[in-house]
């Protein structure tokens, strides 16, 4: 019912064609082209500043201001930035953190989306329930006895003690989009391999997870993206230079160089390129995803 | 279940399998979610200061506490004030936004690239962003301004009262209006095209179809984004803490802020965690309608 119904959706017949037709649709268009295109300019012009900033020497936007087209162009912003911020320290820290964390998220999630889709699971409604229930809680409810379970773990300050919060606050998004997937794979298959001696292990290693490479590629981007960008934790438990993530790192680094709007944005620039040339390469998994109706979340 | 004819097969596993496959996920759920969220409600009726050994049992004086509290007066109005706001505007420019996307554009896949982007961007690194362009000298924001020749309007958005809250609102609208953007542009794509031609017959005008055609065929999608906002703006933190650290004074101070600044810096944990469970409850509360449509859907 609330569902954007996939069906629906995943046949894009008419995504191109004006629902509304009276006047001269050629001109039209362009009309509103011409005024997406400014507001476009406009929501970009943040980033394309940065970039801009980022590429001049202090001097330059000193002098011309941080509207002026530079005069000069140097990639110095960058060295420095990425000496200061340390940067080779926390891209490590959150490329491991994502490595470890995404896939396995991703396959305890499906494990559990799988007993709540395909098998005759007892309270099956209640943890269903119990389980998205942790979409909605903040948290910094949590914050205080996570951090004494790590000191006495001796886990904090170390990337390794982030990965049990993560994972938790990761799993009702994750179970909620692939066990909606899992349940629009048919019965009747699993019946068949069933009935030619499949265990449960065997259907979901050999039938379920290969029938849901879409939405196991969607529900790890949009993890990876969560991982790579959360803060809190990451802001808690960690405290030496050496264990930082990236969002944490960026925060430090912000304050050491307030003074120098290039570098700064060099150093933002240095923090958010990943994420989007992922998310560039990887945009049509994540519209896919949505337009599949699998995203709810 | 749907499926009950058929249950012989899923016997198969025994009674057990799906318990096997649920519990790495439920362990950890619990052990880092659930458990955590219960012992908070026990550290919030202590007067714990987060660092002794010891500590006593106060009861609900940490709750009656809160009123009295001036800073959480200020906090709960703000969540409210930036709760309405950051829904109601990336809503309402996204459903424009995906209309727009619908018709006959060219360049659609940019356009859709450009007014996405900010919703994946790290959200420390788009309060570091906003407070460069924020800066009061060297800020692009001022800069264009003068441009403008508008010299007056020109201050320091984040440093004064009566601007901070507005001013660190326009970056969580910048970032959260990618995503209803998407959905309401799946929904659009799913409404037949007979609908309006039916609609063009009768010799509806476009805002009759608007208001008829659109607008209640979005109502799923209208659910799902009002939803999912409403659940995402109660627990505002990062970009408070990362852009204004709750200043200048307390004026945009929030709940999950001021829990934090009790917690970490005031030690008065006790005191902090009662701050937390008020706002979890409520966002509990807020979201149970979402989260029981969707297990009710999954049955």
């Amino acid at each position: 019912m609330t569902t954007i119904a996939p069906a629906q959706v995943t046949t894009p017949a008419q995504t191109a064609a004006e629902p509304v037709s009276p006047g001269p649709k050629g001109r039209r268009g362009l009309v509103m082209t011409f005024t997406l295109a400014v507001i476009a300019l406009f929501w970009i012009s943040p980033l394309a500043l940065l970039v801009i900033t980022a590429v001049r020497p202090l001097s330059d936007f000193i002098g011309n201001g941080p509207l002026s087209w530079p005069d000069q162009l140097t990639w110095s912003n960058f060295k420095d930035a990425w000496g200061i911020g340390n940067f080779a320290t926390t891209y490590k820290n959150s490329a491991i953190l994502a490595a470890i964390k995404v896939p396995l998220g991703v396959l305890i999630s499906a494990m559990l989306g799988f007993a709540l889709a395909k098998l005759r699971m007892k309270f099956r409604r209640t943890v269903m329930f119990s389980v998205f229930l942790g979409l909605t809680i903040p948290i910094y409810i949590t914050i205080v006895p996570v951090f004494i379970m790590m000191r006495s773990a001796g886990a904090t300050d170390s990337i390794f003690g982030l990965i049990g919060p993560y994972l938790a606050f990761g799993i009702p998004f994750e179970v909620l989009v692939l066990q909606s997937f899992f349940r629009q794979i048919p019965d009747e298959i699993i019946e068949a391999a069933k009935v030619d001696g499949a265990g449960d292990w065997r259907v979901f290693f050999t039938m379920i997870l290969p029938l849901s490479v879409p939405a196991l590629v969607t529900v790890a981007i949009l993890d990876a993206v969560a991982t790579w960008n959360e803060f809190l934790f990451a802001l808690i438990l960690l405290s030496s230079d050496a264990h930082k993530t990236i969002p944490v790192g960026l925060l430090n680094f912000q304050g050491q160089f307030a003074n120098n709007n290039t570098g700064l944005a060099a150093g933002i620039l240095i923090a958010v390129v990943p994420i989007l040339i992922a998310y560039t390469l990887l945009q049509r998994w994540i519209v896919g995803g949505l337009t599949a109706g699998s995203l709810k979340g | 279940m749907a499926s009950t004819a058929a249950v012989p097969k899923l016997k198969r596993g025994g009674r057990w399998s799906p318990w096997l496959f649920a519990l790495p996920a439920l362990l950890v759920y619990v052990g880092f979610l659930v458990y955590p969220a219960v012992s908070s409600l026990f550290f919030s009726l202590t007067n714990w200061d987060g660092l002794s050994a010891t500590y006593d049992f106060v009861g609900l004086e940490n709750y009656f506490k809160l009123p009295s509290d001036p800073v959480v007066v200020t906090a709960v109005k703000n969540n409210l004030i930036w709760t309405v706001v950051t829904i109601a505007v990336p809503t309402v420019v996204g459903l424009l936004l995906a209309i727009a996307l619908n018709g006959k554009v060219h360049g659609k896949p940019i356009l859709r690239l450009i007014f996405y982007t900010p919703a994946v961007l790290p959200l420390v690194s788009i309060a570091s962003i906003w407070g460069w362009l924020y800066n009061p000298q060297y800020g692009a924001i001022n800069s264009f301004l003068r441009l403008l020749g508008l010299d007056g309007l020109a201050q320091a958005w984040l440093g004064q009262d009566s601007t901070a809250l507005w001013a660190v609102m326009v970056p969580a609208i910048w970032l959260r209006t990618g995503f209803p953007m998407l959905l309401y542009l799946a929904a659009l794509q799913g409404i037949p095209n007979e609908l309006y031609e039916a609609a063009t017959v009768d010799g509806a005008t476009r805002w009759q179809q608007f208001w008829h055609v659109t607008m209640p065929s979005l109502r799923p999608a209208h659910y799902i984004v009002l939803a999912l906002s409403l659940i995402d703006s109660f627990k505002v933190f990062d970009m408070i803490y990362a852009m204004t650290y709750g200043g200048p004074g307390t004026s945009t101070q929030v709940m999950g802020t001021w829990m934090y600044f009790n917690v970490f810096q005031y030690y008065q944990a006790g005191y902090g965690t009662a701050i937390a469970v008020v706002i979890t409850l409520v966002a509990i509360a807020v979201g149970i309608p979402y989260v029981r449509s969707q297990t009710r859907e999954a049955s």
